[in-house]
């Protein structure tokens, strides 16, 4: 089952982002963070999550066995794609939306 | 021989490279031999007590065959009414019952069955086993299948069906809006039916993983097991949510539990939240069975093998992944935050990236063979065909903008249709044509069939495609009279035109269809000349599926190459000479084999736990809830029944599954299916757990009903009642994790304690449901706790008995490994609850 978990793992990490952004947006329209909302500080708070979520692939790839065989090959492109979907669903929430 | 006996000498059992051929036996003797254990009782007991996987296949894909004629007769009245702009056909209140039924019909009870019924069918044959995992299951769910699409139909001609949509919208749903008993008909048969449907997940999913014939690697298995694998998975997680919202929205109906209500701080967004998390993956479950049979056929009919089988699978994974962050997509115009509208429109239009990985997979599989115009291949193009364009409008539509000027116009219900029938109806024709030879053993009369594909595909085009213009010219869906607007007049009355079309198109493929199975020559073996297992065996195929099973040595050869062999009885464990099912189970990884599992036999067990199944909802439906609540006691003592009749008994000696190679039967096994299968079920279980919090979450922090009342007894005698019950849970956890009689007593104890303090609690010290939607959302999730305490002291009763009768040794764990997971599960979910509870009061 191990197997398995490591295929999960690059769309797993999209969803804790997802999450973990989500979270971010809501605490600041809140106003937790200051009155001012999605504010320039703020954006560049959720610019800068979702980069660093965004590298958070790199070791995560590095972590995974390299080879030829699919067993190898399906966790990397696991990591591919929850990569891609960190990148184009969450590019338009940290950079346009508002609150 | 090596000679296997307990957990310790796994290290020592046989591995995939080192199963030796059996002697060639007399075919003839093996198929009458293996025909004598596995075949149905004579007559129609023996379809009421049959559990093979062949028959149940069949009988749900029939089945579902019904229930699609059936719906389409209703989309014919749908299309009658709507032909001329003041139709008269219909009064409004049939109207929306019909389409109504119409939807539900379709997606639950056309579908997903068909769906099912197809895995449950060919999966063992395309894996090499013998029957799926665990047969009366399988049977049990086509009685619940049955039993509830019968309730359904039955509302339907008394003229109380469901009228509020197929996705039953609250408040519309909501006693005061829908009096009556026709949503309970939809919440409570829905319901029912769904027992099958995660039922056909558990068994699809435990299948796939332990019973490939052994040398099958996961990464080597055919492609409409690793659809099935993605689609199961999705099943496990996405029908628990419509589960819950059908649960809560009953329990609001029948004692105004105000879950929905916003004037006692529920949320109608809450139902659809609910059903959408549901509801967008059921469209890729819907669709990736679909596809894996477009990538079985395909590579047949080209004559040459898929091209990119591993961007296949990470695209299988990344649907299954992706479609469960896209059904706020159905959500845009009820007003959800700015951030979300980004996200899951974003997400919408990612999906068709994985979409289109196997789109062009396909093309490049066609574009590099040699296609050959047989009739499956008429259906995959006019997939092609469809599905693409239903694609790109649902492209369309996840652009926030458009889709509020589209939404709930006909441009979304052609856009559902271009889906589903490009997606879905189309490819099971495909699967249909391509194997019926396998069904039925005859050849099909060239000629209607190919006519019928021509017809479907004008009408249903000339049905559709039109609904996109009146869709965009602004007329909304689901009504039954429209204004004398001339734009739309002409436009509906030629889709209800084609629509006649598109269903003389679906009676000539089923008069195809009859004319195969009644007057059709014999067909020849393996037809089509495919390389996979399902054709390496007699046509029709017998409910045993082989003779002997394959091994790795079978898999790269043509089927045809390896059906002799494997019916002389060369391949592993050949015939029955123990007159037992019996079936090989592998790992999962890697598929080296691991014990022998022996199937019970025909059994009417399943019929009678679904009718009594039945009876409960039944008596839900007549509001005669402390009946229903009696009803529940059959029930229980027939899964005791039920799970008895699994008890060790008999020869129990390793099997010699070839010469000099022997397994344990599955009671000595460390990791039995059983064990698989609770795990499959607990992912689900899980799931309805997270969707509760889900909701108490949702309302806590998004809702913006009135307060909660300020909260009544929250006494110091509560907090020590929460905390007994944490510790005692705790307790059992792990006392479970010891083996013996005196533990499993013990754990019947604690659970009966836990019980005992939590209905103390929920008399004396919850307050009232009915007031405040928070109210509600914590007794239910208590009520969730309380059941499944229960079942942990039934468990732990079951395996107290087992001590008893000595069924439980040193090397026969019995239901003890099943008891000590669920107690750990049933644990977790109480802390978890208890916390969340600690945080609201506490916040």
């Amino acid at each position: 089952m191990r197997w398995l978990f490591l295929t999960l793992a690059g769309p797993t990490l999209w969803a804790v982002m997802f999450s973990i952004v989500y979270a971010l947006h809501g605490v600041v329209c809140a106003g937790v963070a200051g009155p001012e909302g999605l504010g320039l500080g703020a954006r560049w708070m959720l610019i800068v999550v979702w980069v660093l979520g965004l590298a958070a692939f790199v070791p995560l790839y590095r972590a995974l066995p390299h080879g030829g065989e699919l067993t190898h090959y399906l966790p990397r492109l696991g990591v591919w794609i929850g990569l891609a979907a960190t990148a184009f669903t969450l590019f338009p929430v940290v950079f346009v939306t508002s609150c | 021989m090596t000679d296997i006996t307990s957990f310790d000498a796994a290290e020592d059992r046989a591995t995939t490279n080192s199963i030796p051929r059996n002697p060639p036996q007399r075919a003839l003797h093996l198929h009458r031999e293996l025909g004598r254990v596995w075949a149905n009782d004579k007559g129609f007991w023996g379809q009421i007590t049959a559990v093979s996987h062949t028959t149940l296949g069949l009988r749900f894909m029939a089945t579902a065959f019904v229930f699609f004629a059936i719906g389409g007769i209703l989309s014919m009245l749908i299309r009658a009414q709507l032909a001329t702009h003041q139709g008269a056909f219909l009064d409004t209140e049939i109207y929306n019952q019909i389409f109504t039924m119409h939807g539900s019909i379709m997606m639950f009870l056309f579908a997903i069955p068909m769906l099912e019924g197809l895995a449950i069918w060919l999966l063992p044959k395309m894996l090499g086993t013998r029957d799926m995992a665990f047969p009366r299951l399988t049977s049990l769910g086509y009685w619940c299948y049955l039993f509830g699409g019968l309730i359904m139909l039955t509302a339907l001609l008394f003229g109380v069906a469901p009228r509020d949509g197929w996705f039953m919208y609250t408040p519309l749903a909501s006693a005061v809006h829908s009096p009556g008993i026709n949503a309970d008909v939809w919440l409570l048969g829905v319901t029912f039916v769904e027992i099958s449907a995660i039922a056909a997940a558990v068994e699809i999913t435990v299948t796939i993983l332990r019973q490939r014939a052994p040398g099958m690697k996961l990464t080597e298995m055919p492609l409409f097991a690793w659809y099935m694998l993605g689609t199961s998975a999705m099943m496990l997680v996405g029908f628990p949510p419509l589960i819950a919202g059908s649960v809560l929205l009953e329990l609001e109906r029948a004692f105004g539990w105000p879950f929905f209500d916003p004037t006692r701080g529920g949320d109608p967004l809450l139902w659809q939240h609910l059903f959408w998390l549901f509801g967008h993956p059921e469209v890729y479950i819907i669709f990736l069975p679909a596809a894996g049979v477009m990538s079985m056929i395909i590579p047949v009919m080209c004559r040459t093998k898929i091209l990119g089988y591993g961007a296949i699978v990470a695209a299988v994974l990344g649907l299954v992944f992706l479609s469960f962050g896209l059904w706020v997509h159905h959500m845009f115009t009820v007003g959800i935050p700015h951030m979300a509208l980004a996200f899951f429109s974003a997400a919408s239009v990612l999906v068709a990236v994985p979409t289109a990985v196997q789109v062009f997979a396909w093309i490049g599989t066609m574009w590099k063979g040699q296609p050959q115009l047989h009739l499956p291949m008429y259906h995959i193009l006019g997939f092609f065909l469809t599905f693409v364009m239903g694609g790109l409008t649902g492209v369309m539509l996840a652009i926030v903008p458009f889709n509020w000027q589209a939404h709930d116009t006909a441009f979304v219900t052609a856009h559902l249709h271009y889906v589903l029938i490009g997606g879905f109806v189309f490819p099971m024709m495909a699967a249909v044509t391509y194997w019926m030879p396998l069904i039925t053993g005859r050849r099909r009369i060239k000629g209607l069939g190919e006519t019928a594909f021509w017809v479907i595909v004008v009408g249903f085009h000339g049905t559709f495609f039109i609904m996109h213009l009146t869709g965009l010219m602004g007329m909304p869906r689901r009504i039954d009279i429209y204004p004398d607007n001339p734009e739309w007049v002409w436009l509906n009355l030629t889709s209800s035109i084609f629509s006649f079309v598109l269903t003389i198109g679906f009676a000539m493929f089923a008069l195809d269809l009859l004319l195969q199975i009644f007057l059709g020559k014999r067909e020849s073996r393996d037809p089509w000349e495919a390389p996979t297992l399902d054709w390496a065996m007699p046509l029709p195929s017998p409910n045993y599926n082989y003779a002997s099973l394959p091994t790795l040595r079978d898999l790269d050869k043509p089927a045809r190459d390896v059906i002799l062999p494997l019916a002389r009885g060369e391949g592993a464990l050949p015939g029955a000479p123990r007159g037992r099912r019996e079936f090989l189970v592998t790992r999962a990884i890697n598929a080296e084999p691991d014990h022998v599992a022996i199937l019970p036999g025909n059994t009417a067990l399943p019929l009678v736990l679904s009718a009594s199944i039945g009876v409960f909802v039944l008596l839900m439906l007549a509001s005669l809830y402390l009946l229903a609540a009696f009803a529940l006691l059959p029930v229980a003592a027939l899964i005791w029944v039920w799970v008895r009749a699994m008890a060790p008994s008999g020869d129990l000696r390793p099997i010699e599954i070839a010469p000099g190679t022997s397994l344990p039967v599955h009671h000595h096994a460390r990791q039995s299916l059983a064990q698989s299968g609770l795990n499959a079920l607990l992912v689900a279980d899980g799931t309805l757990f997270a969707s509760l919090i889900f909701g108490l979450a949702f309302l806590s922090v998004v809702t913006q009903g009135p307060a909660a009342p300020p909260a009544g007894a929250h006494t110091m005698a509560s907090l020590v009642a929460l905390g007994v019950i944490g510790v005692v849970m705790m307790i059992a956890a792990w006392i479970a994790t010891g083996v013996g009689r005196g533990t499993a007593q013990l754990g019947v104890v604690l659970n009966i304690v836990a019980l005992v303090v939590l209905t103390w609690l929920a008399l004396t010290q919850m307050d009232d449901p009915t007031v405040h939607a928070r109210d509600a959302l914590r007794a239910a999730v208590a009520g969730y706790v309380a059941l499944h305490v229960i079942v942990a002291a039934g468990m732990a009763a079951f395996v107290a008995d087992q001590y008893r009768r000595g069924e439980i040794t040193a090397q026969i764990h019995g239901g003890y490994p099943g008891w000590r997971k669920w107690q750990s599960f049933t644990t977790a979910t109480t802390l978890i609850a208890i916390a969340i509870l600690l945080a609201q009061v506490f916040a």
